[in-house]
């Protein structure tokens, strides 16, 4: 055996698959970037978030390698995912094929700004929410005229031993599972707000939505699941959150609707 | 049934287990708004004259209000009512959470307990089920594994349970009824009689809806109310402190009770002070149902020897209980006694009343140490306090002796410790020393369940709007703390203003002390929400009516001025000079009880409604019942 034969060094390339929460960054699905040899190339124009890159890295020198070994792990990992639990970006590691010297195509399309930043949204801090359950009156009140909390799209679960209160509502995943998995294609998103949109008629009530829902959100009323509209992209909801537990707008940048309305410890 | 109003009343005989449902009375909704109101309302009617709080007979009464369940801050309330196993009168307390909304999303503005159970139960409503299931697995549980235990029981996290704790069991006669853990309707030993029926709990869960008569016009209103709270001057500090920011306010002013009412300054007040609090063991702001002032807070000790406690709370009444009123200056001490209080389910200020009670018996050599069960009753000494606290839970040694309230403990060791038991018709005082509020001093003197602030809250005695005073009340010494004339019809007028609160069931915070609503504004909301022709003078008359009806319970019980009274330190020995502000300060009563009396339109001589004042007020039945028992003597 030739002692002094070197290792065999893949050239990988990491796309996103797929964005199961959301990203502000953006990325979006089918960016990539490519690891040959030492260097990390990113294609013009296009980034990489710095969290999801230092998630990955230790992987890629690991994946560069042949590996011989029964029974490791490390042959058959291609997924990894985004940090953050909120973004669930799933990243796909693939090695370049011998004499695959161009990357895949990146579109050159100008993107408008309002394709370019991800569409506005729910945005939830639980450790500040006072587990009032406001919004869930506020929810039903608008868009019933009853007050009545089991007709909420909105729903404060509590936990008062440990002072947990954790607002359950759609956060308008970029890449919702809800309506990836509804069986009766009872769910689609609204053009302009871009809302997971229910289809009363069409649904069910199977309940896989629920199932697929990542954070828990969605809540039934007689059967069937109620999905936050948004209210046309101006949530009521947030007019009667206290705390600023509920925002609206996109993260990281100042909120479209909502805020602490006073200095509250923990708040801003 | 009229909007605002879930329209029935529940009655659950746990004696035979029948459960029966009626519907609402018009005439109850619009005479007594809700509440407090419909509970003095049954009080009167049902319990008859000189019952004995311990007796089966006694009934316990659940009531909510007509703004509860809707988004209205704060009103989220439920009062429970009974005659008093400890004051021997009416026994009346409230709290917030959850229960209360609740309770009325399953249906129901009141639900009357009467009758014993043979064995524990706890009682489960869901809409229209009622149902008696077994709480034998319960009995000997605090209020915190109650709770638990029936969420998982039940597999609903949305159930909201009132439970009562281990010192009911124990027939501990200050206990309290115990909502969303912390939530306590403590005072006058409400859980008491609901332990004594063999009652350990009633959990609730509803699905139906709460609705108002005009949208757009509720609506409206909440606009300019949410406006109103937000722009208030004292929002941040609620926001962050809740009520503890009094004990730092209530030192400087020289009137936080102090080592058992001996002065009116806490060397160590700004070691347990709110912002103390605030700043080092909070861990967020929490609030009760729907309401969007974030007074309450959970807090968490990663330190010291009481690391690892959490929970949410207190408030001043148990945070300033457990510090100042027995010298503690230990501010994970002070909540760790709350705390066991809330887990055992007994009322904080009747509790750190016996304490410190006891604490200046042996201060004074009136009381031994072998008497105490050799514990060092040493101001401050938290080992002591804490291990009160658990003997008062088991009635045992010490404990028993403390267990039946502060006025029972006195005639118990005798040798003229009565002159130290500080209560108002057998109900303790809170920590806010009367001397230097002279307001509070007559609201705790007429309070219809005896020494309480919650009946009338005068906070206007605070304001040094001297005008206002003369134009209000009538006098412009109205309207500062440390002088007595005016506060007759400053009280008048606030307690009203708090049965307001009580009947709505919303929180006096929002109503009366941040003035959010007053009369005219609580008009409106009645109007938007049930649809009613109602003007202020008829929500005032409302009002009148509930405080009237309290005090013809009370008449009718026996009392009269001679009980409107304080505990001699506060009328005789003035604040001493470290109390700042408020030193040399002494209650001026009698003076302030004959305005009051006046202002009341009552008999002066003996404290009593008038005929008269009871007919204007819709009342000539219970006028004529008292006239026929020898009580009122002026002519219809």
């Amino acid at each position: 055996m030739n002692l002094r034969s070197v290792a065999k060094v893949f050239d990988l390339r990491v796309v996103v698959e797929e964005v199961r929460g959301f990203c502000d960054l953006p990325m979006r699905p089918g960016d990539y970037f490519e690891v040959k040899g030492g260097r990390i190339t990113i294609p013009q124009g296009k980034h990489i978030c710095m969290w999801a890159l230092a998630a990955m890295l230790p992987m890629f020198p690991a994946k560069q390698r042949k590996i011989d070994e029964e029974n490791d792990w490390l042959p058959s990992t291609r997924h990894m995912c985004c940090p953050d639990p909120n973004g669930m970006v799933i990243y796909r590691i693939e090695r370049i094929p011998a004499g695959d010297n161009r990357g895949p195509k990146v579109s050159t399309k100008e993107v408008d700004d309002r394709e370019n930043k991800p569409f506005p949204r729910m945005l939830v801090d639980e450790k500040v929410c006072s587990g009032c359950r406001s919004c869930e009156l506020a929810c039903s009140f608008y868009k019933t005229g009853l007050f009545s909390v089991d007709e909420a799209s909105i729903r404060v679960a509590k936990d008062e031993v440990n002072g947990m209160d954790r607002p359950l509502v759609c956060r308008q995943c970029g890449n919702a599972r809800c309506v990836q998995a509804c069986p009766a294609g009872a769910l689609d998103r609204h053009p302009e707000t871009h809302a997971v949109r229910l289809y009363a008629e069409v649904c069910t009530g199977c309940g896989a939505c629920a199932e697929a829902c990542p954070f828990g959100s969605v809540h039934f009323r007689e059967g069937k699941p109620l999905f936050c509209d948004l209210c046309g992209g101006d949530p009521r909801c947030i007019e009667r959150c206290a705390t600023g537990a509920l925002r609206y707008g996109r993260a990281g940048e100042p909120p479209l609707k909502g805020g602490p309305r006073a200095a509250i410890k923990g708040g801003r | 049934m009229t909007c605002g109003y879930a329209g029935k009343v529940a009655r659950v005989n746990l004696t035979t287990g029948k459960v029966t449902v009626e519907p609402l009375e018009q005439q109850l909704a619009r005479n007594y708004l809700g509440g407090r109101g419909f509970n003095m309302r049954r009080l009167y009617d049902e319990i008859p004259p000189n019952l004995d709080g311990l007796s089966p007979e006694n009934k316990l009464f659940f009531s909510v209000g007509p703004l509860v369940g809707t988004f209205f801050p704060g009103a989220a309330r439920f009062n429970v009512s009974a005659k008093s196993p400890q004051t021997g009168i009416l026994g009346d307390s409230n709290a917030g959470g959850f229960f209360g909304p609740e309770l009325k999303f399953a249906g129901y503005d009141q639900l009357i307990i009467e009758g014993k159970a043979p064995k524990p139960v706890y009682l489960f409503i869901c809409n229209d089920r009622i149902e008696i299931r077994d709480a034998q697995h319960l009995w000997g549980q605090d209020v915190w594994a109650t709770q638990s235990a029936i969420l998982q029981e039940l597999r609903d996290a949305r159930v909201q349970v009132a439970a009562v704790g281990t010192a009911a069991e124990n027939g501990v006669r200050f206990a309290g009824v115990f909502a969303n853990l912390v939530r306590a309707a403590a005072r006058t030993g409400m859980g008491t009689v609901m332990a004594l029926k063999n009652l350990k709990a009633i959990a609730v869960r509803g699905n139906q809806p709460v609705r108002v008569a005009d949208h757009a016009g509720f609506a409206g209103l909440m606009r300019e109310i949410d406006r109103a709270i937000y722009e208030h001057r004292e929002y941040p500090a609620r926001a962050l402190m809740g009520t503890t920011k009094l004990v730092h306010a209530l030192n400087e002013a020289g009137c936080l009770a102090t080592r058992h009412f001996q002065t009116g300054r806490f060397e160590g007040a700004e070691a347990v002070s709110g912002e103390v609090l605030a700043e080092t063991v909070k861990v967020k702001s929490k609030s009760c149902f729907g309401c969007t002032i974030p007074c309450s807070r959970f807090f968490q000790i990663s330190r010291g020897p009481f690391a690892g406690l959490k929970s949410e709370g207190p408030e001043f009444e148990g945070l300033a209980g457990f510090s100042s009123r027995v010298g503690v200056a230990d501010l994970a001490a002070a909540l760790k006694g709350v705390d066991l209080c809330n887990r055992y389910g007994l009322d904080v200020i009747t509790t750190s009343e016996v304490i410190s009670f006891a604490m200046e018996l042996y201060q004074r050599g009136i009381l031994s140490r072998a008497e105490a069960d050799g514990l060092d009753l040493t101001w401050g000494n938290v080992d002591t306090v804490l291990t009160l606290i658990e003997k008062i839970n088991r009635r045992e040694g010490f404990g028993d002796v403390l267990a039946d309230g502060v006025k029972a403990a006195a005639q118990k060791i005798g040798r003229g410790s009565e002159e130290y038991a500080f209560h108002v018709k057998g109900l303790e005082l809170f920590q806010a020393d009367p001397r230097g509020l002279k307001a509070y001093a007559l609201g705790y003197a007429v309070a219809s369940r005896g020494g309480d602030h919650l009946r009338s809250e005068p906070s206007f005695e605070f304001s040094g709007d001297a005008a206002a005073g003369q134009r209000m009340y009538g006098h412009p010494d109205a309207a500062f703390r440390l002088k007595y004339k005016g506060k007759g019809r400053v009280v008048k007028h606030y307690e009203e203003w708090s049965a307001l609160a009580d009947c709505l069931e919303a929180c006096k915070n929002t109503i009366v002390n941040m003035e959010i609503v007053d009369f005219a504004m609580a008009a409106k909301l009645m109007r938007t929400v049930t649809g009613w022709d109602i003007d202020r003078e008829e929500v005032q008359a409302i009002c009148e009516r509930v405080v009237n009806l309290e005090r013809a319970f009370n008449t009718r019980e026996g009392l009269t001025r001679k009980d409107d009274t304080l505990p001699r330190r506060f009328t005789d020995e003035p604040l001493p000079q470290d109390a700042g502000p408020s030193a040399g300060s002494v209650v001026e009563l009698q003076p302030m009880l004959d305005e009051y009396y006046q202002a009341r339109g009552w008999d002066t001589a003996t404290g009593i409604p008038t005929f008269s004042k009871l007919r204007e007020l819709g009342l000539e039945k219970e006028a004529r019942e008292l006239k026929e028992r020898g009580l009122i003597h002026d002519e219809a």
